[in-house]
């Protein structure tokens, strides 16, 4: 959009098309092999075994019979719609309160001046330096002490008080906006507040979409946290499902595969969906003003 | 006067969730570094042992820190420059480009323990897809995870292609890219590539800024792929500080141990840290 | 400007009303089966199929008394060490767990295992004592007291295929009897492509710490508590490992194993496929091939000694009942532990250690109705318990540092059977590399 009056020739995009299209092939296989060994049967995925090198091409990628019921069996093994809620509850709430607490701290780094500010930056920075594996018992032992433990709130509370990922990212962003709306907008006397909402959330559309996306990831990803503070299956998430395939003993490669598709899909529809919006540019909106 | 106390207002959400949550947890974990602390039995005070220990004691202290240290030096700078070049590539407006950018997008967010599956089938040296295609091209692949030199760069392959993640990043960084710019580039008579270098990349340093702070802390700290798929192996060759804290912590029991292990991390990575912000002002810019 | 406000104005109340719904659907707690019973909370690894065995075994044990439900939880392997350590630290640990052998040594020694045997009357010890496997009972020990209670243990032996060992004249009866003479069959029954790819490999030996046994060496003297790691006999043990790696090749060897080992698992296993003649695997596989390949003909027998060596010896480990410290139902854990394991009941129990397709822990479930029937219907499962009850059948050294120590070990024979370290110096380094160990945890204070 924002490139198109300074665009490139038909040539130049032909070559950019294919530098692209080449790349695609690695980035592509190990997906296009995760879905068609979910649609394999196990002794398609097996039979390479022992049968001797070269047995292996690319038209082994190709699921031979074509097992869909690998998808029902995979659906079977979880609840899968309990999971699913406990999931998009964790999600929603984590972008809310991250996202929204980030970008006010933000603000306060990135547009306003006052004593120690940089001081406080980098402390802040530093705070993600420090391996979480050291700070997880005194951690516990804390939300264990509030009478947290066995419920949502030691993964839900802490999200409404920033987190320091995005309050980096997005200060980054709001120092590249221009100066002079804000300085015209005090001259108003607008209130920082305002000028927060009003000007800087508005400019910043594709940051604030880019720190949903990884807040919205890293909830979906995240088995970690519910594992840790929680003992009820009824209160487990899509993640701790997933692990659920992976057992010494299991091997089932094909229902793995067929999990970890599902499991996948809908953020990349999200993905493809959401990508046309948020990328779109502040670029045009900002130069309209 | 007033906007000042306004900054401390926008900040305070962090700093609060700072105090209540973060500092308790920091501080223990200095005390608990010069403590003998199993988890389970109060810790014991042991003054500087565990830090002595380290120095003297530990065969793998530094195997492992010299590992990471050549993690960060290869994945840190290859990781930005593949990101932004991504990222440029896939701001071009062609056909399909928001096919290509959730393509490209699409390995970061495939959970890690499918990823990890993934590859341990596909760079398996017999039966793997990738050893399959070189063999019709007429190369013998190496036995990717299972060799003492190749498992490390696996890992690093295997980062590469998580960098979506960052391209979207970048993606965000460029359309932050006023348009006047571009006009006032074109008008000098500066061409794509030109402009890329004049007009864009100086326009993505605050974020190229971001991904390498995050890239050096986040290096320091890689576990993942060691932990699910090398287990540290072979030979050593993949043991990372984090998986060997991890195991001193974790599996041998020793909290205090990977406590002054931590903080020692925490000391390298919060010095190289300051020194790229120390660099910050020759090549960042941020908007006039 | 005002457009775009209300429509963010929009996109707030959609998310609003979103997050409302989720406190509308908050997740409610599983209901529990029998509100009125003391409840015992019981975490264990197993998933899938097994998950369900488990489950079948919590629900007799819940319908065969009225005091105690036990609630099991599935923790991921992943966090084994992690989840169960925080609880014991944040003071809500589980009242029971299965957990892996490897576990125990360091485990009571930090003291958060309540020793089983405060459980037990006089004679109830003494009879444990007398009836339990050797191994089983080493395992569970530390220091003198019983921290463990084995429900799945493992044994290995030598699975092989009768028809292909018939291509060079071996029969049952013929099969070698000393590990030297065992290599050499394997050598002759490797096989090559054209092209010199390995295709088929008659036999590799591997596991270091358990071959050590089997020489008369192994990495502990249990009767003077002390580690032995470089001894003569461990040193011969390595050497045999490296010299047939380095027959075969060692980069040769390593990625065929890389080749079998994602298949390693299930229905994939190589040696149903015909790749391995003879290979050194744990009793589970007996079932597997029961259910993907059943009409497979294969063997079991134990491994044979080397030449001078010890004959039914090895290490081996497995799933072990514990009950940590700060636990709210020890009683109603231990009720639970009697029932699954059978020290109060083995004829009933006999029936949980088949579903699971687990070892016996001692002659009694061995001999039990149930217990006959699974070996008649597995009979190569026979070799297994055999191998089990072998006085010279043990485990790795029970020191707090076990897991350190196994690790190492593991890394020694790494870089030996990889070429990069003659077997002398890589044991040596191993031996250094404990012996600093040791000194900081001397150091530090640690009593071991």
């Amino acid at each position: 959009m924002s490139n198109s009056l300074t665009g490139p020739t038909l040539a130049q995009k032909a070559t950019v098309w294919a530098a692209l299209a080449i790349l695609a092939v690695p980035a592509a296989l190990p997906l296009v092999w995760m879905v068609s060994t979910s649609l394999k049967a196990d002794t398609q995925i097996y039979n390479a075994v022992g049968s001797g090198a070269g047995a292996v091409s690319l038209r082994s990628l190709i699921p031979d019979p074509v097992r869909w019921d690998n998808y029902p069996a995979a659906l079977q093994t979880v609840p899968l719609v309990d999971y699913l809620r406990n999931t998009i509850l964790l999600c929603v709430v984590s972008i809310l309160g991250a996202v929204g607490s980030s970008a006010i701290v933000a603000y306060g780094f990135a547009r306003t001046e006052f004593r120690g500010r940089h001081a406080l930056f980098l402390l802040m920075i530093s705070t993600m330096a420090l391996p979480g594996q050291v700070t997880m018992i005194p951690r516990f032992a804390m939300f264990k002490e509030f009478g947290w433990y066995g419920t949502y709130l030691p993964l839900l509370v802490p999200v409404f008080f920033a987190s320091p990922f995005l309050v980096f990212l997005l200060t980054q962003f709001f120092k590249t906006l221009p100066n002079e709306m804000s300085e015209a907008a005090v001259v108003d006397g607008a209130t920082d507040w305002a000028i927060f909402t009003r000007i800087v959330l508005p400019l910043s559309k594709p940051a604030l979409a880019t720190c949903s996306l990884f807040t919205f990831l890293g909830a979906w990803n995240d088995f970690f946290g519910p594992l840790l503070y929680i003992n009820d299956p009824a209160k487990y998430t899509l993640a701790y499902g997933l692990q659920q395939f992976l057992s010494a003993y299991g091997g089932k490669w094909a229902q793995l595969m067929a999990a970890s598709t599902l499991f996948t899909l809908p953020i990349v529809v999200l993905f493809f969906l959401a990508q046309k919006t948020f990328i779109q540019g502040i670029a045009t909106t900002g130069g309209k003003g | 006067m007033k906007r000042r106390r306004v900054g401390w207002l926008f900040v305070a959400p962090w700093l609060v969730g700072f105090v209540v949550f973060t500092l308790y947890p920091f501080l223990t974990s200095v005390y608990l570094s010069f403590t003998r602390y199993d988890v389970v039995s109060p810790a014991k005070w042991v003054g500087l042992a565990n830090y002595r220990a380290l120095f003297t004691d530990d065969d793998l202290f530094g195997k492992s820190l010299l590992v990471t240290f050549k993690y960060a030096c290869i994945a840190v700078p290859v990781g930005i420059v593949a990101g932004v070049a991504l990222a440029l590539l896939l701001n071009v407006d062609i056909k399909g480009q928001s096919v290509f950018r959730t393509l490209f997008f699409l390995p970061s967010i495939v959970p890690g323990v499918a990823t990890a599956t993934v590859f341990v089938w596909i760079l398996n040296p017999e039966i793997g897809l990738v050893n399959g295609l070189l063999k019709n091209a007429g190369v013998i692949g190496p036995n990717w995870l299972g060799d003492s030199f190749w498992a490390f760069y696996s890992l690093i392959f295997m980062g590469l292609w998580g960098v979506g993640g960052s391209m979207v990043i970048y993606l965000a960084g460029l359309k932050d890219v006023p348009v006047q710019l571009y006009e006032a580039a074109l008008l000098d008579g500066a061409g794509p590539w030109e402009r890329t270098r004049r007009v864009t990349l100086p326009l993505l340093t605050p974020v190229i800024f971001f991904n390498l702070v995050m890239g050096v802390i986040g290096a320091f700290q890689y576990f993942d792929g060691a932990f699910i798929m090398t287990r540290g192996g072979p030979e050593d060759s993949t043991l990372f500080y984090a998986l060997y804290m991890f195991y001193r912590a974790w599996r041998y029991m020793d909290m205090g141990y990977a406590s002054a292990m931590a903080w020692i991390l925490f000391a390298l990575v919060v010095g190289l840290t300051g020194l790229v912000f120390a660099t910050q002002r020759r090549w960042v810019h941020y908007g006039a | 400007m005002a457009l775009r406000s209300l429509r963010a104005k929009g996109l707030l109340l959609a998310l609003a009303f979103v997050a409302l719904m989720a406190f509308v659907v908050w997740p409610k707690a599983t209901p529990r089966k029998y509100p009125d019973r003391i409840p015992v909370r019981y975490w264990h690894m197993w998933t899938a199929e097994w998950a369900d065995v488990i489950q079948r075994i919590c629900d007799a044990f819940n319908e065969s008394q009225s005091t105690y439900e036990v609630i099991p939880l599935i923790i991921p392997g992943s966090v084994g060490d992690t989840k169960p350590l925080l609880g014991v630290a944040g003071g809500d640990p589980p009242d029971v767990m299965t957990h892996w052998a490897s576990v125990i040594p360091s485990w009571a020694a930090a003291d958060w295992l309540v020793p089983l045997d405060a459980f037990m009357s006089k004679e109830e010890l003494a009879d444990f004592e007398r009836e339990t496997y050797p191994v089983a009972r080493q395992i569970g020990m530390y220091r003198g007291r019983l921290f463990a209670i084995g429900v799945g243990l493992n044994a290995f032996g030598l699975y092989y295929l009768p028809d292909q060992l018939a291509e060079v004249g071996v029969t049952p009866k013929t099969f070698p009897r000393t590990l030297e003479e065992l290599a050499d069959l394997g050598t002759k029954l490797n096989q090559w492509d054209k092209r010199g790819n390995l295709t088929r490999l008659g036999f590799q030996p591997s596991w270091f710490s358990s071959l050590c046994e089997s020489y008369g060496g192994g990495l502990y003297d249990w009767s003077t508590g002390r580690l032995t790691l470089n001894t003569p006999e461990n040193l011969r043990a390595l050497e045999f490992i490296t010299a047939e790696r380095k027959k075969v090749g060692f980069e040769t060897v390593n990625r065929f194993n890389a080749g079998l080992d994602t298949g390693s698992f299930a229905g994939g296993w190589p040696f149903i496929g015909g790749a391995l003649s003879i290979t050194y695997d744990g009793q589970w596989r007996v079932e597997q091939i029961g259910k993907y390949a059943p009409t497979l003909n294969y063997r079991t027998i134990p491994l044979p000694p080397p030449k001078g060596g010890v004959p039914l010896a090895g290490t081996t480990n497995g799933n072990f009942m514990i009950i940590p410290r700060g636990a709210k139902q020890p009683q109603g854990a231990w009720e639970f532990i009697k029932f699954w394991s059978g020290l109060s009941d083995p004829a009933r129990a006999a029936k949980f250690y088949t579903w699971g397709g687990w070892l016996p822990i001692n002659d009694r479930i061995a001999q039990s109705p149930d217990y006959r029937a699974y070996l008649r219907r597995y009979p190569q499962f026979q070799t297994f318990v055999d191998v089990l009850r072998s006085p010279h059948y043990t485990t790795l050294p029970p020191v707090a540092y076990q897991q350190f120590l196994s690790d190492r070990a593991t890394r020694a024979e790494d870089l030996s059977v990889r070429g990069t370290l003659a077997p002398r110096e890589a044991l040596r380094r191993f031996e250094q590399e404990v012996a600093h160990e040791i000194r900081r945890r001397k150091e530090l204070g640690y009593v071991e």
